[in-house]
């Protein structure tokens, strides 16, 4: 397993699954917008405002899991000092910030029509701001604090707190009277999304999902090419 | 029903500004990251070639700085 892990290892097969990628990515997104956009159904009670699920559900969901992930490689790093794990969390980051901030946006873009307000302090919603809060204060401090060993116990406190967040943001919903649904999709309960709008959003799933794994192996690269030219000094 | 398809009942501002939005944001991350990326190899292959060949030579034998190097003669 940690062998896989070794940045070699992990570079020799970025390039060819970015090619890969690249290929099937585009078709993938034509798809998924004619999907969300023409041929899903309206809602019965939102209407046509409810297309805006197709990015903001898959962007939120892959907010929470950057940071989930980005929480258990940070404490794997903590535990078992594997540095190569600090280049996959610091790859991870501004993909999870990104699709956070786009969440955010599109959610407001849908409170608008459907509560009448762009933003309100409720709790699932002032939880997601607090995880990019969260994201930001990670980025800044592997960026700005040069010590790697400092920087690693930084890193790997705020992402236990974030931790907790996570937590929050997903109970807020069931444990305060908020403005934002209850999850309307869910992998162990009952899903009440029909299933003609369950296609379209899996595909947007799909297509971001992608996305963030092309992404990530650019970034993986950058991070590589980066230790590897700090290396070079020492030559 | 184009016009339907655009005005979406009303709703269309904030679908389309929402799928407008991601698809920006999106564009905006990987347009930055693909150019940090070929900078980077840029200034690699450049720093590589103020090396003695010695160095090279030793540093051709890390897969990494391979890799860097193949990468970079295709693009």
């Amino acid at each position: 397993m940690i062998k896989l892990l070794n940045p070699s290892n992990i570079f020799h097969f970025a390039g060819k699954i970015l090619n890969f990628i690249k290929i099937f990515i585009m078709p993938i997104i034509i798809i998924g917008i004619i999907f969300s956009l023409f041929l899903s159904p309206k809602d019965y009670i939102q209407g046509d405002a409810a297309r805006i699920m197709y990015v903001h559900v898959p962007s939120a969901w892959i907010a929470l899991l950057s940071f989930a992930t980005i929480s258990f490689l940070c404490i794997l790093n903590f535990i078992f000092k594997i540095k190569s794990l600090s280049l996959i969390y610091k790859s991870i980051a501004p993909i999870g910030l990104t699709f956070n901030l786009i969440a955010i946006f599109t959610g407001a873009f849908w409170g608008k029509p459907t509560w009448g307000t762009w933003w309100v302090w409720d709790a699932r919603l002032t939880s997601m701001l607090i995880l990019m809060f969260f994201y930001v204060i990670f980025i800044f401090s592997y960026k700005f604090i040069k010590n790697t060993e400092k920087s690693s116990r930084i890193c790997t406190s705020i992402s236990v707190l974030g931790l907790i967040n996570l937590i929050i943001i997903k109970y807020s919903v069931n444990w305060w009277s908020t403005l934002h649904q209850t999850s309307s999709v869910n992998l162990i309960g009952e899903t009440t999304v029909h299933f003609s709008m369950l296609i379209p959003l899996g595909i947007m799933c799909i297509v971001f999902l992608l996305y963030s794994a092309m992404i990530f192996l650019m970034k993986y690269k950058i991070e590589t090419i980066r230790v590897k030219k700090r290396s070079l000094k020492k030559l | 029903m184009i016009l339907n398809t655009i005005l979406m009942d009303g709703y269309g501002i904030y679908v389309w500004s929402s799928f407008t939005l991601t698809f920006l944001i999106c564009l905006f991350l990987f347009l930055k990251t693909k150019k940090t990326l070929e900078k980077l190899e840029r200034d690699f292959v450049k720093e590589i070639h103020s090396l003695s060949n010695k160095q090279i030579e030793d540093l051709k034998k890390q897969k990494i700085a391979k890799e860097i190097l193949v990468s970079h003669s295709r693009t």
